[in-house]
C-alpha cells in the first residue's frame, strides 16, 4: 500500500515534468538559451508524461480505493506540480533528474511484486 | 458588449475576486486549520498533554471506564457520546444530555452540554485535572463558516454569498486566463507585477482541483439553508420528513419508562470490530438503563468519502444486534461524499497533508490576488506619483485592507494561541475571552493599517506576526511540553507537529518582512510616502 503511494508520487511528478520538457520555455531554461525540443522528442516527452499521469491515477486507485483513489491523485498531482515549478525556476536541471529518479522510484513496486 | 469574452470576464474576475478576498482569506486560513483543528485543541489544552503520553489501551478497556463514570455521574442521561482515543486525540471523551427544559435557548443548552462533559484517561480511568476552558481548534472550525459577534445564520449566509463569489471568480478566472496549459508551470520571481500573476496563476491553476471542489462543496454542506425552495415543494411544511431521509437512522427512541441494567458493552466492541477489522470511535448510548435502551457503535473514518460513517445498533438491555436501518438513496450519498469531501474526516495523515497544503495554496491565492490588484491599479498612477501627486483613494483602502488582512490576520491567531496560555484558567467566560483577544488584535492592525498603509506597516506587522507565532513553541516549553520531548513521545506527536508548522510559519512571516526592508529607496522618502510597488 505505501509503496504503491511512492510509485503514484513518482509516477505524477515524472509524468508532469516529461511535458514541461516538451515545451519550449522549460526545454530552453534546462537546456540553455535559444534551444528547441524537436517534434520527435517533443511527442516522445508528451507520451512518456500522459502515461505516467495516467498510470499515477492507477497506482493511487490500487493504493487507496476507487473511494480515495482519485481524490489522493488530484492532491498529489497538485503538490508534483507546486514542486516541479519551483524547482523549474531555481534548479531546472534538478527539475528532469528529479524526473528520471522519481520514474525510477516508481519501477519499485513492481519489482518488488516480483520478488 | 463590444469587448470580446475574455475582457468581460477579466472584469468579472476582478471584481468579484476583489470585492470577497478578505472575507474569504479568513475563511480559507480558519478552514485549512480546522485540517487540523484535533491537533490544535490537544496543543491548546496543556492538562492533557501528561494523560496523552501515556501508552494507548484497548478501546474496550476505555468504554469500561467511561461508562463506569458515567453511570455514576449521570444514569438518567437521555443520551451519552464516548469518543474512544485515536492517534489524534488520546483521551476519552464522554458527554451527554439531560432533557432540555423548557425555556431553555439553544445557546443555554449549547453552554449547557458543553458543561456535561467529562476528559477521562483511558487507561486509568481517572478524570484528567479539568481542561482550561477554550474552545480550540474548534473557534477556528466555527469561525469559518459562522464568523463571530453575530447570529450563525447571518455568518452563514455571508460565507454562502462570499463563497458563491468565488465561483463565479474560479470560472471567469479560467476563462480570462490565456495561457492557462503554456504557462501552467511558469513562475517568474523578482519582476514587479509579472511575478505577483505568476504567483496567482500557479497557486489558482495547480490547486484549481481542490479550489473547486471545496467552494462547490462548502455550499453544498448548507444547500438546506441557501435553497429551501425545492425540498419546500416537494415536502411541503414537513421539513422532518425531508430530514428523515436524508439523514436516515436518525430518528428518536421513545424510552420504555421501565429501568433496565445496561448489557455489558465488551461483546458489542469485540462484534464490531471483527465486522469491520477496526475497533469503533464512538459509542452512542441512547436512554442508559431503561429498557429500550441503544448502543450505537461508529466506525472509525479512513476508507470511504462519506461524512456519516456506518454504524452498528445493539439493544442495550439484551446486547443483541438490531437489524440495520435502510441504506441511504442515491441523492443523499452523494450530499455525503460531497460533505465529506469538504472536511475530509476519512483522510489519513498524507492525504490531510495534501488537502493541508492545498488550503494554503488558496490562502496564497487570495493574498497574491489583492496585491496584483494594487500592483496594478498603482501602475496609472505612476505619473501623478512620479510629480509629487498621490494615488487614488481606492488604491490606499485596498492596501490598507490587505495589510490588515494578510499581515494582520497572523497576529490575530497569534494573539488567540498566546492569551490561551498566558489568561489564568479559572477565568470567568475564559473561552469567549480568548476568542476576544483574536478580534482585538485583528481590529488594532486593521486600523493601524488603515492609518498608515505604508510599506513600514507592512514590515512591522509582519515581522510582529513572525514574533508571536514563532514565539509559541518557547511558550509551549514554558507552560505545556517542550518540543524536544513531544518529539520523542507517540501520544504527543499532534503537539509537536503544531510547534514545528508554527516555527515554519514563523519563518515565512519573518522572511516576508525582510524581504519588504528598504531598497535602493532613501529612508526619509520611504517613510512618509504611500506604499511603494513591492516587487
Amino acid at each position: 500500500m505505501s509503496l504503491l503511494i511512492l510509485s503514484a508520487v513518482g509516477l505524477a511528478y515524472g509524468g508532469l515534468a516529461a511535458n514541461s520538457f516538451s515545451m519550449d520555455r522549460h526545454y530552453a531554461d534546462i537546456i540553455g538559451r535559444g534551444a528547441e525540443p524537436g517534434a520527435g522528442l517533443r511527442r516522445r516527452c508528451r507520451s512518456v508524461g500522459w502515461i505516467g499521469i495516467l498510470l499515477s491515477l492507477l497506482a493511487c486507485v490500487g493504493a487507496a480505493g476507487w473511494h480515495l483513489g482519485p481524490v489522493l491523485w488530484c492532491g498529489l498531482l497538485t503538490l508534483g506540480a507546486i514542486v516541479l515549478t519551483l524547482l523549474l525556476q531555481y534548479a531546472p536541471r534538478r527539475a528532469i533528474q528529479g524526473a528520471a529518479l522519481a520514474y525510477l522510484a516508481a519501477l519499485l513496486p513492481g519489482l518488488t511484486a516480483f520478488f | 458588449m463590444k469587448e470580446g469574452l475574455r475582457q468581460s470576464m477579466a472584469w468579472l474576475h476582478t471584481w468579484s475576486g476583489l470585492l470577497v478576498c478578505w472575507v474569504l482569506f479568513l475563511i480559507f486560513v480558519c478552514g485549512t486549520s480546522a485540517y487540523y483543528r484535533d491537533e490544535i485543541s490537544l496543543w491548546m489544552k496543556p492538562e492533557l498533554h501528561e494523560a496523552a503520553a501515556r501508552p494507548a489501551v484497548a478501546p474496550g478497556v476505555a468504554a469500561a471506564h467511561a461508562v463506569a463514570v458515567l453511570q455514576e455521574r449521570a444514569p438518567k442521561a437521555t443520551r451519552w457520546i464516548i469518543d474512544l482515543p485515536d492517534e489524534r486525540t488520546p483521551v476519552v471523551n464522554a458527554n451527554w444530555t439531560n432533557p432540555p427544559k423548557k425555556d431553555m435557548s439553544m445557546a443555554e443548552r449549547r453552554a449547557l452540554f458543553r458543561k456535561q462533559a467529562v476528559v477521562l484517561d483511558p487507561s486509568t480511568g481517572a478524570e484528567v485535572a479539568s481542561p482550561r476552558d477554550t474552545r480550540g481548534g474548534e473557534f477556528l472550525y466555527r469561525l469559518h463558516f459562522d464568523l463571530y459577534y453575530m447570529p450563525a445564520i447571518w455568518g452563514r449566509w455571508i460565507v454562502g454569498v462570499c463563497a458563491m463569489f468565488m465561483l463565479v471568480a474560479i470560472v471567469s478566472g479560467v476563462i480570462t486566463h490565456k495561457r492557462i496549459f503554456k504557462d501552467i508551470f511558469t513562475f517568474r520571481p523578482k519582476k514587479g507585477q509579472r511575478s505577483w500573476l505568476d504567483g496567482h496563476n500557479a497557486t489558482a491553476v495547480l490547486a484549481l482541483p481542490f479550489h473547486l471542489m471545496i467552494t462547490y462543496t462548502g455550499i453544498v454542506t448548507l444547500m438546506f439553508m441557501y435553497m429551501p425552495a425545492p425540498t419546500k415543494s416537494l415536502y411541503g411544511a414537513d421539513q422532518q420528513a425531508m430530514f428523515a431521509e436524508v439523514f436516515p437512522g436518525n430518528e428518536r427512541v421513545e424510552p420504555a419508562r421501565v429501568s433496565a441494567p445496561l448489557a455489558d458493552l465488551a461483546p458489542m466492541l469485540a462484534q464490531a470490530e471483527s465486522a469491520w477489522g477496526l475497533p469503533p470511535a464512538r459509542i452512542v448510548v441512547n436512554h442508559p438503563n431503561d429498557a429500550n435502551a441503544t448502543v450505537q457503535l461508529v466506525r472509525p473514518s479512513g476508507t470511504q468519502l462519506s461524512n456519516i460513517e456506518p454504524s452498528m445498533t445493539f439493544g442495550g438491555a439484551s446486547g443483541a444486534l438490531l437489524p440495520a436501518g435502510g441504506e441511504p438513496g442515491a441523492v443523499s450519498a452523494m450530499r455525503r461524499a460531497f460533505y465529506g469531501l469538504h472536511v475530509a474526516h476519512f483522510a489519513d495523515p498524507l492525504l490531510r497533508a495534501l488537502f493541508f497544503l492545498c488550503g494554503l495554496a488558496g490562502c496564497a491565492m487570495f493574498a497574491t490576488g489583492a496585491l496584483l490588484w494594487g500592483v496594478k491599479e498603482r501602475q496609472k498612477y505612476a505619473k501623478v506619483v512620479a510629480k509629487g501627486g498621490r494615488a487614488g483613494h481606492g488604491v490606499r483602502l485596498v492596501d490598507a485592507l490587505n495589510i490588515g488582512a494578510i499581515a494582520g490576520l497572523p497576529i490575530a491567531l497569534g494573539a488567540y494561541f498566546w492569551s490561551n496560555r498566558l489568561l489564568p484558567p479559572g477565568l470567568e467566560n475564559r473561552a469567549a475571552l480568548e476568542a476576544d483577544c483574536f478580534f482585538a488584535a485583528w481590529a488594532c492592525a486593521a486600523i493601524l493599517a488603515q492609518l498608515r498603509p505604508t510599506r513600514g506597516m507592512w514590515r512591522l506587522q509582519l515581522g510582529l506576526g513572525a514574533a508571536l507565532l514563532g514565539g509559541l513553541p518557547l511558550l509551549n516549553a514554558l507552560t505545556g511540553t517542550h518540543l524536544g520531548i513531544a518529539l520523542f513521545t507517540p501520544g504527543l506527536r499532534a503537539v509537536a507537529g503544531f510547534d514545528l508548522v508554527l516555527c515554519a510559519l514563523g519563518a515565512l512571516l519573518g522572511h516576508a518582512a525582510w524581504w519588504m526592508r528598504p531598497k535602493q529607496v532613501p529612508v526619509k522618502e520611504a517613510r512618509g510616502a504611500p506604499m511603494e510597488a513591492p516587487t
